[in-house]
């Protein structure tokens, strides 16, 4: 019992971190409906400028300037490259974001290099323990952050000018450009804010447990899509549950994996991927996504 | 009757012409080492044609191609190879001619596009997309985990190709006094298969499907209201995309001579998506040279880092041949999207009888 | 109709011309087997040359990894058999000539691997470096069959046994391990009876690490529990919350660094108090910096075929020097003694091939057969004349400790355990 409590906790924490990513995706995709590859490097720019800075400023003015730094990067994609694109097709536009991704990350690796990078965060590797129940305090951290960050993105969202703006674009673009919504700023914000996600994200997917940043934390990025496709890639509350969902059922697959042998070793990697099917299957826009109407 | 296109198309049959020959006489000349760059090009420019059609002309967005072309690759081990013991571990095989073998397992790949169409007939741009992306995960952890057919980590031999007795082995066959080794042999396989592919899909793009395709890609409900039968349609050509990625694994097999699973991942696919938008969404030629460009790039910069100005010998700090292929291969996928449009065939090829733009 | 007739007619010219002018043109291939000159007697000394091997050089095929996954060991290694060749040029070369290596990164990409091979194996005598074993399988036939130069594999991997051309330099895996465990049992740390976890990457190194620890234990009486994870795992709370649960009393790790400072790092924060052990690859001095340090320096302990870098012997010390020298700016790792054991073997085997006038592919073969006793003063002789084994079955056991270079001192020197000894290949 005490495993199967420590292991949902583990999941949760880790699924909200995964819902920070996912939410980036969906807030991107809501603005522009391109779906961004490009977003695992904006992970890797977040924590590699905090895990520089930390040393000299501080972590939490680094910190503050990784999610800075992450949102910059974000907005000049989308200024130098995204708004440049004069077709339709966005399938295209998301082959572009592979190609800005596969940049990014290319120089970013290089400068990494073969360094496992500290971020320098408070909790270092210290637990929480009640009860018999045990976890890491960057877990209980990287939930209450998520839940901070995702409740004041919910409520923006809903209640500024800058929400209305962006739900008037996801909802149809040439009507709210008619209306005086300038898209252009609606999707570079919507850049910026997946940038600052992205990084916050970062920190936590480098603290402890695992051993800091190197060049195949943006790997983890590669959860988030299970997680944003799950949820249903225009829903703000399925990019939530996506994450949370793909969380649980990681550390489920993986706390379990010896009663699991039949399905082979490692399977935690690919289960998030196999409920991502079997959700589609039954609801092809996700858990919460907006069904499409025509039927052909 | 006077002919306006006739000097084009007079131009055009010399090019091909010189280039088919050029093509035929490499392996008299090249070494082992550009005849497989080559070859693995010719492997690359199957499946991205494969890709181009699912891509490019239908509108479905696939990231999982290289996991087809690991059923190709390895269905083609499995059905061509013997059982038995290799490095300490059991390995199953039918022991099927090898020719045999390979039209098998590309119809294999078929297959296994078919089973996916539940979930590709029903689901479109990015969805679609990441559902596929799946299919490398589930492919990976199979590759891995089933180790009686895949051989696991370290994978399995390839069994030579065999056609009416003549072996594509490493057996020297001496020909106008050239050695040919198993590259050489397999050159004008890679020829074949590349020229076959790639009159099919030309007739197909050029069409009754290959309109019905494109129209499904700009407009998927007017598509279906002119009585394009859509989903039957899209499960088509994603089953077709499959055969065409199942010849590439087949193609590729033979060239690595052993299949090894870490090939098979996201990085494979994500380089086919560069490929048709390098060259050219939705037609032949743009999976071609796209293909071309992306293989043969690292293969160029590598070569000829010690005389390349910028790129570092590996260790010596700065940007070595590795990564600079990477930005220039990240660099071109941005530039050519922005900047033109229609992929780099457009540079070359002059635009005789293009009405719609979509068309080659 | 008439547009057709053209267009059929011109390819079927084409085709006829192009067979014709093929196999004229082919007469004057450089490729054509006329006195290509390779295989000569060069003129030399009377030294007879073969492929990679001029009047003035010795050509060494470097395959690496610097841009993939196994950047920072691929760097370390080749950056140290750049320093051998530089110095042994500086002191005049070998058989009067000059080293040179051809370095080749392949990033951890099969296509490129297989192809950097492809390219280098005409032009250079055999490897110095081959890092990546899925790799090596790829063209281990090619090399068997016909190349026949020899390969180092940076791996440990009892797979590669057996080749006479691929040898591992150092202990496998699977020994490694059963040492691992064994010093374990002899410190009394573990002892019969007791369930012992084991941690393995999926692949060639986990899976015959694991081989070593089945046996270890089927030896002494102890039960394995195996957690196996991928290279991209970095976070082992999972794995060590289903090792506490089963009761294991100690921990063989065999992964990558990362994996090694979660594990060590997340035991050692939950109380998990048990010895871990891990092979040679699951350290990297890097780790002493992050916040799993203090916990590594503790209870976790490392096996490997050399001495460590930060040794005191004279070898060691020498090599930590010139390194730094050389490469100041990066890390002193273990990387750098196993880069330099090879390209100095591969300088032992020119010297013996010269002196047979012999520096061909085969005389290298030759005098690698014939080398028994070689060492390079790193602690563990190695003996070469048997291909189904490893040079080596000794191991030494080391623990991190920040206060020397590269990170870890000796708690034992090497030594064969007794079931290590009895260990048979590919069982």
């Amino acid at each position: 019992m005490t495993t199967f409590v420590e292991l949902l906790l583990g999941g949760l924490s880790m699924g909200s971190v995964y819902a920070l990513i996912a939410l980036g995706f969906v807030v991107i995709f809501k603005a522009t409906e391109v779906v961004n590859f490009a977003h695992a490097s904006l992970l890797l720019a977040g924590g590699y400028v905090t895990a520089v800075l930390h040393d000299d400023i501080g972590f939490w003015p680094a910190l503050a300037v990784g999610i800075a730094g992450a949102a910059v990067v974000g907005s000049a994609v989308e200024y130098t490259v995204m708004r440049r694109y004069r077709g339709s097709d966005h399938s295209v536009l998301a082959i572009v974001t592979i190609g800005v991704d596969i940049l990014l990350t290319t120089e970013l690796t290089r400068r990494i290099g073969t360094d496992v990078l500290a971020l320098g965060d408070p909790w270092g590797d210290k637990l929480l323990t009640i009860g018999d129940i045990t976890i890491a305090q960057t877990r209980v951290a990287a939930f209450l952050a998520a839940a901070l960050l995702i409740t004041a993105f919910l409520l923006a969202f809903r209640h500024t000018t800058w929400g209305v703006a962006m739900r008037a674009a996801a909802e149809n673009p040439q009507t709210a450009a008619l209306m005086g919504v300038r898209l252009g700023r609606v999707s570079l914000s919507a850049w910026a804010v997946a940038g600052s996600l992205a990084a916050v994200a970062a920190l936590f997917l480098t603290v402890f447990p695992t051993p800091g940043l190197e060049r195949a934390t943006s790997l983890a990025a590669l959860k988030a899509f299970p997680a944003a496709i799950l949820g249903g890639l225009d829903s703000t509350t399925g990019a939530l549950a996506g994450g949370l969902i793909v969380g649980v059922t990681e550390s489920f697959a993986t706390g379990y994996q010896s009663d699991l042998t039949f399905l082979g070793r490692g399977f935690g990697d690919l289960a998030p991927y196999l409920v991502m099917v079997v959700v589609l299957l039954i609801r092809p826009a996700g858990l919460f996504g907006t069904k499409e109407l025509a039927r052909v | 009757m006077s002919d306006p296109t006739r000097t084009p198309r007079q131009f055009r049959a010399y090019a091909w012409l010189a280039g088919s020959l050029l093509l035929l006489a490499l392996p008299f000349y090249l070494d082992r080492f550009w005849l497989q760059a080559g070859l693995f090009a010719m492997a690359a420019a199957i499946g991205a044609i494969g890709l181009n059609l699912l891509t490019g002309a239908t509108g479905q967005l696939s990231m999982g191609h290289s996991f087809f072309l690991a059923v190709g690759a390895y269905g083609y081990c499995v059905l061509a190879g013997e059982s038995g013991e290799e490095n300490g571990r059991h390995l199953t095989g039918l022991g099927l001619p090898t020719w045999l073998a390979a039209v098998l397992a590309v119809l294999l790949a078929g297959a296994a596009g078919g089973l996916f169409s539940p979930i590709a007939g029903r689901l479109r741009g990015a969805y679609l997309g990441i559902a596929t992306l799946a299919l490398i995960f589930i492919g990976q952890h199979v590759l891995f985990n089933a180790g009686d057919l895949t051989g696991g980590f370290n994978g399995r031999d390839v069994p030579v190709l065999s056609l009416f007795g003549f072996d594509f082995d490493d057996t020297e066959t001496v020909i106008a006094a050239v050695p040919f080794g198993s590259s050489e042999k397999l050159w004008y396989v890679g020829l074949s298969a590349l020229l076959v592919g790639g009159l099919f899909a030309r007739g197909v793009l050029r069409g009754r499907p290959g309109r019905a395709m494109n129209a499904i890609r700009d407009h998927r409900i007017a598509a279906g209201v002119m009585g394009v039968p859509v989903a039957r349609y899209r499960a088509a050509v994603f089953v077709l995309s499959s055969m065409y990625a199942g010849l590439a694994g087949v193609l590729i097999a033979l060239i690595f001579q052993r299949t090894v699973p870490d090939y098979f991942g996201m990085i494979l696919a994500l380089e086919y998506l560069a490929m048709i938008v390098i060259g050219g969404l939705g037609t032949v030629a743009g999976a071609v040279v796209g293909a071309a460009f992306v293989a043969l790039l690292p293969q160029l910069l590598t070569h000829y880092s010690d005389s390349l100005p910028l790129v570092a010998d590996p260790g010596g700090g700065g940007v070595t041949p590795g990564e600079a292929s990477r930005y220039l291969y990240g660099a071109a996928i941005v530039a050519v999207v922005l900047f033109l449009p229609g992929g780099l065939t457009r540079l070359s090829v002059p635009t005789v009888r293009r009405f719609s733009g979509e068309k080659s | 109709m008439k547009r057709r007739a053209r267009r059929t007619n011109a390819p079927r010219t084409g085709a006829a011309l192009l067979v014709v002018l093929a196999l004229a043109l082919a007469g004057c291939s450089g490729k054509a087997t006329e006195g290509d000159g390779k295989d000569s007697d060069g003129a030399a000394g009377g030294v007879k040359t073969g492929q990679g091997v001029s009047d003035k050089t010795i050509s060494l095929g470097v395959l690496t990894d610097m841009t993939g996954v196994y950047a920072s060991l691929g760097k370390s290694v080749t950056q140290a058999q750049q320093l051998w060749a530089d110095q042994t040029n500086k002191a005049g070369g070998i058989c009067g000539r000059t080293v040179e290596l051809t370095v080749r990164d392949h990033g951890y990409d099969p296509q490129k691997a297989v192809a950097a091979y492809t390219e280098l194996e005409p032009d250079v005598l055999g490897f110095a470096q081959f890092i990546g074993s899925p790799f090596v399988a790829a063209v281990e036939k090619r090399i068997d069959g016909q190349d026949k130069g020899l390969v180092l594999p940076q791996a440990w991997s009892a797979n590669l046994l057996g080749s006479p051309y691929v040898r591992v330099v150092g202990a496998t895996y699977d020994i490694e391990t059963v040492n691992a465990i064994d010093y374990l049992l002899t410190n009394k740390r573990i002892t019969k009876g007791d369930k012992i976890g084991h941690v393995y990457f999926e692949g060639d190194y986990g899976e015959n690490a694991l081989v070593g620890s089945e046996y270890a234990a089927e030896q002494a009486g102890l039960t394995v529990v195996e957690q196996k994870i991928k290279p991209t795992d970095n976070d082992m709370s999972a794995q060590v919350a289903a090792l506490k649960k089963a009761g294991v009393k100690a921990v063989v790790l065999s992964a990558g660094p990362r994996q090694a400072a979660s594990l060590v790092g997340v035991a050692a924060a939950g109380g998990f108090n048990v010895p871990i052990v891990g092979n040679n690859s699951a350290f990297a001095p890097q780790l002493l910096a992050t916040a799993a340090g203090p916990a590594l320096m503790k209870d976790y302990y490392i096996a490997s075929s050399t001495l460590p870098i930060g040794s005191a012997e004279p070898a060691p010390k020498k090599l930590a020097t010139e390194y730094a020298a050389a490469y100041p700016d990066d890390v002193l790792d273990n990387g750098v003694v196993s880069g330099w054991t090879a390209a100095s073997l591969y300088g032992e085997l020119l010297k013996t091939a010269c002196e047979n006038k012999d520096l061909t592919r085969e005389g290298i073969d030759k005098a690698l057969l014939g080398l028994d006793a070689f060492s390079t003063g790193f602690g563990i002789t190695h003996d070469f004349s048997d291909p189904a084994a490893p040079s080596t079955r000794e191991s030494v056991i080391m623990k991190p400790d920040s206060k020397v270079p590269g990170g870890l001192k000796v708690v034992q020197e090497a030594r064969v355990a007794e079931p290590a000894q009895s260990f048979t290949f590919g069982g």
